[in-house]
């Protein structure tokens, strides 16, 4: 940014949404003045012209304070972040054990992943995979020391690999592990476009941290809008001083990550997982994904019907995203959160987040409550989380500010501004069946509510975004609620779907009927979906 | 618009926009330089040459169906290199009486391994022959030829089987469909537009009839999965039929051929044109064919259940509440039918040519 500006545009240009925020320095300290998200086929220069407009419409004279003019849209600085189509990565090994942690570490940082090894692909079928022109680049790694089941197809795997980077110069090529000792193969390898880079060896134990940096890196430009929302998630803990995980579905993947607050260390504690395959609608909707977004559909329809919806959400976005198209992408993001949660699983290491703080454009358009309907039929953690939704696509813009100090400041002034707050979900598991499980008296300004506890029922209690309450939980019989217990205190927090009380099995377990699977699901979402025709 | 209702009155900020037509999305109907890729695998043997200028029906390369795996020795002499065609030099030794010349089987060299070579090298050889004019830009053998297109493009999402080449010929309006009962033997050689959607068993027996490709606005899933698997029990046969490709224009559901995309069909009724597969798009090159501009208010909602109605832009509306209380940037359309409040994301407008990306 500019020294000392008075406002500035915070851009997140993707796939499939150009989204635009307007941030201006008033009374001393930065506020949100609107935001607006449309088809990124407009370009960002109709999208914030539009917002310049509206803020002129709306209060032309803190328009003018801010110097906020439609015909000069440059003179006001702009942060961008930006995400495109995911890059493809081949990946090959010797042998299917020592792929399936380098296939593990590539699925996670970012890239389109396609992979074979020796033992299952013949050199023929594995120089095709690795010729096709869609393929960005080539990770072939091996144990380091290679295993007994690796060493002799090692040879014949870098004598392959060389060729291809022979026929492909543009290629990069990561060779990981005991496969740095084919490098002679690759002749001179700084006259050749591609790079040729050497990693550490990925296994089953040490995940490849080392490795995973350096593909990342590969994978995904410095201004990358999930790259920099995980650095401002990691901003985001430490103001909050919380364990704050974000999850976001979008367009071309998904994004987990969880951060921890320094609390006096150096470094934040981030970890982080960018999954092409969690993207909302992959661009070949298969089977697996069709029946994941069946699992959660409520609407009427045959699998090539759904199939057929699917493709037409991948194709056009921001098309019919009301009515049934809304429902739609309710099923299709609860099953591309399912998909996130499968290729992280592990990262929380069973410790519960503070915060969930949901992001991407699948979320774009749905009521709030409804998002967190969406995240606790999926996340189905027992304990107490509050929810909050990346509204204006902030975090990425705001975590792209390099310098530390300048980001924590525009953090902290917009806090109010950056997230709207979903609610509180508190999930008891461990409930015996019967017609009580016992009360719940919610103690808030506005009085005291007081609940029967229906083993799998949702239960909802107003409270408005801002207020916080305590919840005192009152059980026959002991459940999980953090800790084990029958008697809990729980201080929750609002937001517009209020307190969720979900007393729904852990996990989730729905009829196998599809008619009446359908109408569950279309019950616990008539709960909290405001203006739902039926 | 039906499912869309405006719920709300007025835009939040009191009034309705009265432009803002910059918020739909710019479809163009035709791109030009146009670099059109044809997949090759390792051991197609290619033919055409980079920098050299193609014209129709030239061959550009030998597919082989069935390609197998070799190893062969190359005499230290020869400079060999991974992606090289090889043929040995000295044919098989026969015995007894036959004067057929031996058979010298050959292929591609695909890396150095041990004393000698893989190589990649296959019986049945099928013909690509380029569908369009043009110049090679690139060369890769196993990898892929790019032309530069001598013509326009009107690009698809999809396209699928092909490349091919053929005269077009409307064969249904654009909200029609073309029924297997529609085709006849006097349609071979042709393209048909066949209007918004068309089934797996109409294309079988269009490609069984000498029909070369289909263009159509929506093919659903199923058929294009039944398509794609009697393609391929085609592809396997002995007896090759022509090239045959299906080229999508918008996606899976039914929904009329937008109008100014027909009008630019219509004018290329009875001219040759070509189905290429990367980008997918209707190749036509007719220098002296001009593509009217569409008028500047005209939209077509692309999607949802109201996809391929068009009607003319009056107003952007600003936010507005529609079914299951979902708010979205609104717009106000006037159609034949009357006007109707229309999420902005639902729409698209035309020009001939894009302008240059952001």
């Amino acid at each position: 940014m500019t020294r000392d500006p008075r406002a500035f545009f915070a851009l997140d240009i993707g796939a499939a949404t150009a989204s635009a925020t307007l941030v201006a320095r008033l009374a001393g300290r930065w506020r949100l003045l609107g935001t607006l998200a449309l088809p990124a086929a407009v370009g960002s220069a109709v999208v914030r012209r539009q917002l310049v407009e509206r803020l002129i419409h709306a209060d032309p004279g803190m328009a003018a304070a801010i110097g906020a003019d439609p015909e000069a849209l440059d003179r006001i600085p702009t942060v961008t972040v930006r995400s495109g189509t995911p890059r493809r990565l081949a990946v090959v090994a010797a042998s299917e054990r020592s792929l399936a942690p380098l296939r593990r570490v590539a699925v996670q940082t970012g890239w389109a992943v396609t992979s074979g090894s020796a033992a299952t692909l013949d050199p023929l079928a594995m120089s095709r995979m690795l010729l096709d022109p869609g393929v960005d680049a080539v990770l072939a790694g091996a144990g380091d020391p290679p295993g007994a089941d690796e060493r002799g197809a090692l040879p014949e795997l870098g004598a392959l690999v060389a060729a291809v980077a022979e026929r492909r110069p543009d290629l990069t090529i990561i060779l990981a592990g005991a496969l740095t000792d084919e490098l002679a193969r690759f002749g001179d390898v700084g006259a050749r476009p591609g790079e040729v880079l050497l990693g550490a060896a990925a296994s089953a134990t040490t995940d490849g941290h080392g490795l995973a940096e350096l593909i990342t890196e590969l994978a995904l430009p410095a201004d990358d809008s999930r790259r920099a929302a995980i650095s401002g998630l990691a901003t985001l803990a430490d103001l909050t001083a919380r364990r704050v995980e974000y999850v976001e579905i979008g367009y071309d993947s998904g994004v987990r990550a969880i951060a921890d607050p320094t609390l006096g260390r150096d470094e934040p504690v981030v970890q982080s997982a960018i999954i092409v395959d969690a993207a909302l609608v992959p661009p070949e909707p298969d089977d697996a994904v069709l029946d994941h977004v069946l699992r959660w559909s409520t609407l009427q329809l045959d699998r090539h019907r759904l199939r057929d919806r699917l493709r037409e959400l991948r194709i056009t976005p921001w098309a019919d995203a009301a009515g049934d198209g809304a429902a739609l992408r309710l099923a299709a993001a609860r099953a591309a959160l399912g998909r996130l949660l499968e290729a992280t699983d592990g990262m929380d290491r069973g410790v519960q987040p503070d915060l969930v703080v949901a992001g991407g454009g699948a979320w774009a358009v749905a009521p709030g409550p409804i998002i967190t309907l969406a995240m606790a039929d999926v996340l189905r953690r027992p304990g107490a989380t509050q929810y909050a939704f990346d509204h204006a696509r902030l975090l990425g813009p705001l975590g792209s500010i390099a310098d530390h100090d300048e980001r924590r400041a525009v953090m902290s002034d917009l806090a109010d501004d950056l997230l709207i707050p979903l609610g509180s979900v508190v999930t008891p598991a461990g409930l015996r069946s019967g017609r009580s499980a016992g009360r719940l008296v919610v103690h808030s300004e506005s009085g005291d509510t007081e609940i029967d506890l229906v083993p799998g029922a949702l239960e909802l209690v107003d409270l408005a975004p801002g207020q916080t309450a305590v919840a005192d939980f009152r059980f026959r019989d002991s459940v999980r609620l953090g800790g084990k217990g029958r008697q809990f205190e729980v201080e929750v927090a609002g937001g517009l779907g209020g307190l969720l009380v979900d007393l729904r099995d852990v996990p989730l377990r729905l009829p196998e009927r599809h008619d009446r699977r359908r109408e569950q699901l279309e019950t616990w979402q008539a709960a909290l979906w405001a203006g739902l025709d039926r | 618009m039906g499912g869309a209702r405006p719920v709300s009155g007025l835009a939040p900020n009191g009034h309705a926009h009265g432009h803002g037509l910059d918020l739909v999305p710019l479809r163009s109907l035709v791109e030009e330089a146009v670099d059109i890729r044809f997949a090759l695998a390792p051991g197609d043997r290619v033919i055409a040459e980079e920098g050299s200028v193609v014209t129709v029906g030239v061959q550009l390369a030998e597919r082989f169906r069935d390609t197998v795996l070799a190893a062969t020795t190359v005499p230290e002499s020869e400079d060999a290199r991974p992606g090289e065609r090889w043929t040995p030099t000295d044919a098989p030794v026969r015995r007894g009486p036959s004067r057929r010349p031996a058979r010298r089987t050959g292929g591609e060299l695909l890396f150095p391994w041990r004393d000698g070579w893989r190589v990649a090298s296959g019986e049945h050889a099928d013909p690509l022959e380029a569908p369009i004019g043009g110049i090679v830009r690139e060369v890769r053998p196993g990898v892929g030829i790019v032309v530069r297109a001598a013509g326009r493009a009107l690009r698809g999402i999809v396209a699928l089987g092909g490349p091919t080449r053929g005269r077009l010929k409307l064969a249904a309006g654009p909200s029609g469909e073309l029924r297997p009962g529609g085709l006849d033997v006097g349609l071979a050689g042709t393209i048909l537009v066949v209007g918004a959607r068309v089934d797996a068993e109409t294309l079988t027996r269009a490609r069984a009839m000498g029909v070369r490709g289909i263009v159509v606005a929506g093919l659903p899933s199923k058929e294009r999965r039944d398509w794609i698997a009697s393609e391929a029990r085609q592809k396997a046969a002995l007896h090759r039929l022509p090239p045959f490709a299906v080229l999508v224009l918008d996606g899976a559901l039914r929904r009329s051929i937008a109008g100014p995309v027909v009008g630019l069909l219509e004018a290329l009724e009875g001219r040759e044109v070509a189905i290429v597969n990367d980008p997918p798009a209707l190749v036509f090159d007719e220098p002296d064919l001009d593509v009217a501009d569409p008028p500047p208010d005209l939209v077509r909602v692309r999607s949802g259940p109201d996809a391929g109605r068009e009607g003319r832009w009056v107003a952007s509306l600003g936010p507005r509440r529609f079914a299951h209380g979902i708010q979205l940037e609104a717009a106000q359309v006037r159609f034949a039918e009357g006007p109707a409040v229309v999420p902005v994301g639902d729409l698209e407008r035309f020009c001939v040519v894009s302008p240059r990306a952001e």
